[in-house]
């Protein structure tokens, strides 16, 4: 089996080196001039591989396939979103083999991060579209606005709309990558009312598209989900909502540092209280980490440093579909308020609810009846 | 007369200018015309989910947002957090304006001259230095959500805020070193500038500065600003606002105001130089931090209004909340980039017109660019 699984990467890897680099230079070449060692470019191989799920001997595939990497453009679509995204991939480990490999090389196109502006920009977007079409993986994010014709989204010159130029695009890619909540749910634009009609972009396009949601995104999860594509040319097992297993396999729950204090019953009752202090559940205040499926307590975030739960405050549930309405109110349990929420009706018929209701009042329940046997109190 | 469209792109979107005039510019209309509504979003939600719905309004200045956010709240229920809760807040806000000056400069506006990947690459690694010391704070960057009305959630130790001042002396060194030294000598910067006049962009030299966070001194009343669709004036004039606006009374971007006025070079001084102003006075006051005060200070909601108004990394940031049976009855913001952009006529030009007028038109980008413009945050 894992046999049979290396010899796929490693043809795989045999076919990508056969096409040309996209660069000037080889990714070998511009990591030695940054002063990476080979022993980093191990190390570094060796994490991505435990993201995806790989066990350690894989390390030294996952290094030769991200040196073909470059063979594979990458191009970033902005749609109807706020930069965060974009912003989480560069705060990846700095100053970074990520960043070398995919800002520096592989990114042939980003409207935020490349050099060239305006005109030029758009030439060079129809150059990279004609140049790599049926090569270049897809990285969109932001939703994409449906309302009248789309028209509360339009991009260059030529006022094209988002959703034209999404199209477009999709169809020239060899792979499409939801990146972020907006592109792959449709994000806090779709939230209720709703006003410009955005969704999601799968529900535009007739191609598979993966989603990495989140608001924002792990920069590893970005990056996992593109090497994956680069390692075994197709893409990652997947979740019911199209979410890579290897990231979004797990609730935030099951790998908590504060799940100890879910399942003695200690909780925080509210914000700065004595639970506060002792780090207990945030259940209460809020948390929906049982509820949202992401590596989050895993991975954490600005290169391993802390995420939103260790920083005190609850998971809010970004990386779930239509979370800005499903699991509003933030800051309460989902469980108090779900039925009485004014927006209730509006979400009812979105996917998922009712999943987590049942859940929800099988978490609560546990919530109130540990209060209860807790022989602290 | 001929009128040329421009759009202008990088922007973290797009901006379109209607340009009047062949050479030289006579006059120009600013448009932005992506919409996104968050305001919509916002009302009949409970008051605490603006906390994190308003952050999503922009990636880059997110934070900002947040802290607007909690503080509308807490003038509404007449809340006043801790010491130790409020210089928190400054540090993370400060290191976000440090981590949007740095990618401004390298990502946006230094590309329109220089096209230098390395530089950009060093750039993202001092930012990503940044936003990783807010994450000690808050959990991560961008979006995090540990403000909230009445102090903040998390709970430092002695060795945390001693590990957070050490970095914070670490960016500083690398600032002074990679960017921008005290005495306020920038290579980066004067390579730009060796083939561009320095004294292009003039705008109408009225400054505004409406916040009090940081070091900074507020100049106006807030009751004096006033919204007509997306263009905002001040006492029915415009004002520029931002980091030279804010900074004018310091005396190494005074010296750079005297010599080149409020031209394209003191606005991109100011910004840069303001960076290691924040930073020497985030050093100074993470002295004062007293671990033993409370985080959060519990409150009792009530109908009520609240305002709020602080320094963003591009200028005065404005909220504005009402509150009915804890419920959000309305909420307004007003952005920094309404202020210098707004699009009026010629006889009374908005802070970004001014100084497009009478400039010649290959050095539009440039000009326009100098206002660090956040297209996402004007059509929030």
């Amino acid at each position: 089996m894992k046999e049979a699984l290396m010899n796929t990467m490693r043809k795989r890897i045999e076919e990508l080196r056969a096409l040309p680099g996209v660069g000037e230079k080889s990714i070998k070449e511009v990591l030695e001039e940054n002063g990476f060692t080979r022993r980093d470019f191990l190390k570094w191989s060796a994490a991505l591989a435990m993201t995806l799920g790989l066990p350690a001997s894989f390390a030294p595939v996952v290094a030769e396939a991200a040196e073909v990497s470059d063979r594979l453009p990458v191009v970033w679509l902005h749609l109807a979103e706020c930069t965060g995204c974009s912003e989480s991939l560069i705060r990846s480990d700095a100053p970074t083999i990520d960043d070398l490999i995919f800002n520096y090389i592989n990114l042939q196109y980003h409207d935020t991060l490349m050099a060239a502006a305006g005109w030029q920009a758009e030439e060079n977007y129809e150059e990279a579209l004609k140049k790599f079409a049926g090569r270049f993986i897809l990285c969109v994010e932001g939703g994409v606005p449906t309302k009248d014709g789309g028209e509360y989204l339009t991009i260059g010159a030529h006022a094209e709309t988002g959703l034209e130029k999404l199209k477009r695009s999709a169809d020239k890619a060899a792979a499409i990558i939801a990146v972020g909540t907006c592109s792959s749910f449709g994000g806090v634009q779709a939230a209720y009312p709703n006003p410009t009609g955005t969704v999601g972009i799968s529900k535009v396009l007739n191609k598979p598209v993966i989603n990495v949601p989140g608001c924002p995104p792990s920069a590893k999860n970005i990056v996992g989900t593109i090497v994956y594509y680069i390692l075994f040319g197709a893409l990652p097992a997947v979740d019911n909502f199209n979410r890579p297993k290897f990231a979004y396999g797990l609730r935030i729950h099951d790998l908590c540092e504060r799940r100890g204090h879910f399942d003695a019953g200690e909780f925080v009752e509210q914000f700065g209280d004595t639970g506060a202090e002792n780090g207990f559940c945030l259940y209460k205040v809020g948390c929906k980490g049982p509820y949202t499926f992401n590596n989050c307590s895993r991975e954490r975030f600005n290169q391993h440093t802390s995420w939103p739960v260790q920083a005190g405050h609850g998971c809010i549930g970004c990386s779930e579909p239509d979370f800005w309405d499903a699991m509003a109110p933030y800051e309460e349990p989902l469980a108090n308020h779900k039925f009485m929420s004014v927006n209730a009706d509006a979400v009812a018929d979105k996917v998922g609810l009712t999943l987590l209701t049942v859940a929800g009042v099988a978490i609560a329940a546990h919530a109130a009846l540990s209060a209860i046997k807790n022989p602290k109190e | 007369m001929k009128i040329n469209e421009k759009i202008i792109t990088k922007i973290e979107g797009e901006a379109k200018l209607k340009v009047y005039g062949e050479e030289i510019i006579d006059f120009v209309e600013i448009e932005f015309y992506n919409f996104r509504g968050i305001e919509n979003y916002l009302v009949n939600r409970h008051y605490m989910d603006a906390l994190v719905i308003n952050p999503r309004v922009c990636g880059i200045c997110g934070h900002s947002h947040l802290l607007a956010t909690a503080r509308a709240i807490e003038d509404a229920f007449n809340i006043k957090p801790s010491k130790k809760a409020q210089i928190l807040r400054e540090i993370t806000t400060g290191l976000e304006i440090i981590q949007n000056h740095i990618k401004w400069f390298y990502i946006t506006f230094m590309p329109e001259i220089i096209k230098d990947k390395s530089k950009m690459l060093k750039a993202i690694s001092i930012a990503s230095y940044a936003s990783k010391i807010i994450a000690l704070i808050a959990g991560q960057f961008p979006h995090n959500s540990y403000i909230i009305p009445g102090g903040v959630t998390c709970d430092l130790t002695n060795l945390e805020i001693l590990k957070i001042e050490d970095m914070l002396k670490i960016l500083k060194e690398q600032i002074i070193k990679e960017i921008i030294d005290e005495s306020g000598y920038s290579k980066d910067l004067e390579i730009f500038f060796e083939n561009v006049d320095k004294n292009i962009g003039k705008g109408i030299n009225r400054f505004l500065v409406l916040g009090n966070n940081f070091y900074f001194k507020n100049n106006g009343e807030l009751e004096l600003v006033k919204e007509e669709k997306k263009n905002v004036f001040y006492d029915d004039k415009f004002f520029e606002v931002g980091p030279l606006s804010r900074n004018l009374e310091n005396e190494v971007v005074k010296m750079i105001y005297k010599k080149y006025q409020d031209s394209v070079y003191s606005r991109v001084f100011a910004r840069l130089y303001e960076m290691v102003l924040i930073i020497e006075y985030l050093l100074k006051i993470i002295k004062e931090i007293d671990i033993c005060e409370e985080n959060y200070i519990k409150h009792v909601p009530k109908n009520s209004k609240g305002v709020s108004v602080i320094e963003a990394p591009r200028g005065s940031l404005i909220h504005r909340i009402e509150i009915e049976n804890e419920k959000i009855k309305k909420y307004d913001i007003i952005v920094p980039t309404q202020f210098n952009l707004s699009s009026y006529t010629k006889e009374n030009p908005s802070p970004a017109q001014a100084a497009l007028i009478n400039e010649r038109i290959e050095n539009i980008n440039i000009v326009f660019k100098c206002f660090d413009i956040c297209s996402v945050c004007f059509t929030h």
